[in-house]
């Protein structure tokens, strides 16, 4: 286990590098760079040229590449380009709604989809288990931001129940916890139903199989009642690859939050990184997506701990 | 098995003399989502491509008498905020959705193909380079690396292809190497080596063969990813410059006039996407249930 954890972590690393020194060679290819964006159409060739070598911009990629890394080193991660703050600032103000997001529709998801998994697994082949399954597949078709459009549709302006979008910020003096509830649910809906649609078909499928084992048998010829059979015994069993799976695709549900704040303009750092990336401001975007990256890496550290917690052979292989 | 008792693989020549009976034959002997996948994408496809032949009016013609106009005779979709019909422009956009996502889905497999096969029959040390590559290519959400790119680029549909088709390939990569490598091993591969096949024979004779189903449904599975991915580009901002329409700005548009209640400007171009969508994973699911039972 410990010589796994070790050589993920090395590759964990290789990961970071790799990933680090191709996002600053895309921000090479930018036409006129950060200083062009900065002081906008109507300056002088010379005004761009004096302020990027201010920004230490005009110095060859990997000389800046270096820079960067050895600012980091010492727990600098640059300035916003635009929002004259550091990037640690910046990133501040958005990373709270984006960990509260993806957090509250993650766990709703998993919760429902070992319901939902449970239900169509002990119903397999019959008109349960289909129609949960043409539910799924339909949801799992639909395009996450068009869900979230009609759904402002239906509950703001139809029947004027939520807010369409944005959110109260965290740090307000005047926070109030009911506004702050009432902006996250649209949000947080969308966001489950589409992570539900995804996770609770592997959970049936993993269902289905371990109700044929003998261990139900078993239990089923001791008298053990159906759900004690369903929650005790097949759940924990069951579960398992559903923990790989969300583990496995923590890109993605990073990417499905990124879709719904740009939707509702929920203020989280998937907003932050359209922002950036219309505004070309890279010390953000670059930090955002390594951010994302390393979430990534510890998500799968994580989800192998896990199952070797739920699975006792694991630990020994 | 037709019904008269033939089988319709008798080798006398009857069964092929009537071909709609082998046709009838084929269709039965399919899972049924692979039928019910191409019937609606050829019916999208034909709305698309068709359409505009039959459906005249532009989609770019703005009449300011009729701005926000629920459906009626005079545009069966309805008008969008500056008076455009809703229906041609969605007609338009469908076509470059398509293409788009067809065509960078098949650059993405080539990309994907020729990655896998070299990891997976190069030299070993090349393979951990490579795959190391590809982890951390892969660690981040393919959307986030969009949106990242998008902003440098004037969008047209030629770097549209380019950059879906360049940032989508390391999924299929993966599978084809973890492919290749298992083909690799096997029996018959080894006995060809050995009687001096040259690795590009053996690429192309052995394992391109092997691999060529799990090549079609991976193509299958990125056209419905990267029908989604463009379009929500599009409703970022950050695809084709306006006036052109796209199913994803089109949802811009309605999002920004959404509490005018104009529902026509909101369901039929996202309709248009789920369907599009629908069809292709329909396929998907369709090749690899007729995979399995084989």
């Amino acid at each position: 286990m410990v010589a796994t954890l070790m050589r993920r972590g090395l590759s964990s690393v290789t990961s970071i590098l790799i990933l680090t020194s191709l996002v600053f060679a895309v921000a090479e290819l930018t036409p006129g760079g950060p200083a062009q964006t900065i002081l906008g159409l109507h300056t002088t060739a010379e005004a761009v040229k004096a302020l990027n070598h201010a920004l230490g911009l005009d110095q060859p990629i990997y000389i800046q590449y270096l820079t960067w890394w050895g600012h980091l080193l010492q727990g600098n991660l640059g300035y916003s380009l635009i929002q004259h703050q550091s990037v640690v600032a910046v990133i501040g103000q958005y990373l709270g709604n984006t960990a509260v997001l993806d957090s509250v529709s993650l766990l709703l998801a998993i919760l429902l989809s070992l319901g939902i998994g449970i239900v169509q697994g002990a119903n397999a082949n019959t008109w349960i288990s289909k129609v949960i399954s043409v539910g799924q597949f339909f949801l799992y078709a639909m395009p996450i931001f068009w869900l979230g459009i009609v759904l402002i549709y239906i509950f703001s302006v139809t029947l004027n129940w939520l807010p369409s979008g944005g959110a109260q910020d965290l740090a307000e003096s005047n926070f109030d916890l009911v506004t702050y509830v009432r902006h996250l649910i649209l949000p947080t809906v969308t966001l489950t139903l589409i992570f539900t649609s995804f996770f609770s078909r592997y959970m049936g499928t993993s269902a289905r199989l371990e109700f044929q084992q003998a261990y139900v048998t078993v239990a089923v010829a001791k008298g053990a009642a159906p759900v004690r059979i369903a929650l005790l015994h097949v759940m924990r069993n069951a579960a398992r690859p559903l923990v790989t799976m969300v583990g496995l695709f923590l890109p993605w549900i990073f990417a499905g939050g990124v879709v719904v704040e740009e939707v509702f303009n929920f203020p989280g750092l998937g907003y932050l990184l359209w922002q950036s990336a219309i505004q070309h401001d890279y010390p953000v975007l670059i930090v955002i997506v390594m951010i994302i990256g390393l979430l990534t890496i510890i998500g799968n550290l994580l989800a192998d701990i896990i199952n070797s917690m739920l699975d006792v052979r694991v630990r020994y292989e | 098995m037709s019904s008269q008792g033939i089988p319709l693989s008798a080798p006398s020549g009857r069964a092929r003399a009537l071909p709609g009976l082998t046709w009838l034959g084929w269709v039965s002997g399919r899972p049924p989502q692979l039928l019910l996948g191409s019937v609606l994408l050829l019916a999208i496809v034909l709305v698309t491509f068709v359409g505009p032949l039959v459906y005249r009016a532009s989609p770019y013609t703005i009449n300011p008498l009729l701005q926000l106009a629920p459906p009626s005779a005079q545009a069966l979709m309805g008008t969008d905020q500056i008076g455009r019909d809703e229906l041609a422009r969605i007609i338009a956009g469908g076509q470059d959705s398509l293409i788009v996502g067809f065509a960078a889905s098949a650059l993405a497999v080539l990309v994907g193909l020729l990655y896998g096969l070299s990891a997976g029959l190069g030299p070993k040390l090349g393979d951990q380079i490579l795959m190391r590559v590809l982890d951390a290519l892969l660690s981040v959400p393919t959307l986030v690396i969009l949106i990242f790119l998008a902003s440098f680029f004037r969008m047209s549909d030629a770097v549209l292809i380019l950059l879906l088709g360049l940032t989508s390939w390391p999924r299929p990569a993966r599978v084809i190497r973890n492919e290749t490598f298992a083909t690799r091993g096997k029996d018959f591969v080894t006995a060809s080596r050995q009687f001096g096949a040259r690795p590009l024979f053996v690429a192309r004779t052995h394992i391109l063969r092997m691999i060529l189903p799990i090549l079609v449904v991976n193509f299958v599975f990125l056209v419905a990813d990267n029908i989604l991915a463009l379009s929500f580009l599009s409703f970022l901002g950050l695809g084709v410059p306006p006036p052109i329409p796209t199913w994803g700005n089109l949802l811009t548009d309605g999002l920004q006039n959404i509490f005018s209640n104009s529902w026509w400007l909101i369901y039929p171009p996202g309709l248009m996407i789920f369907f599009s969508v629908i069809a292709v994973n329909a396929i998907g699911e369709g090749i690899v249930t007729a995979m399995e039972r084989s």
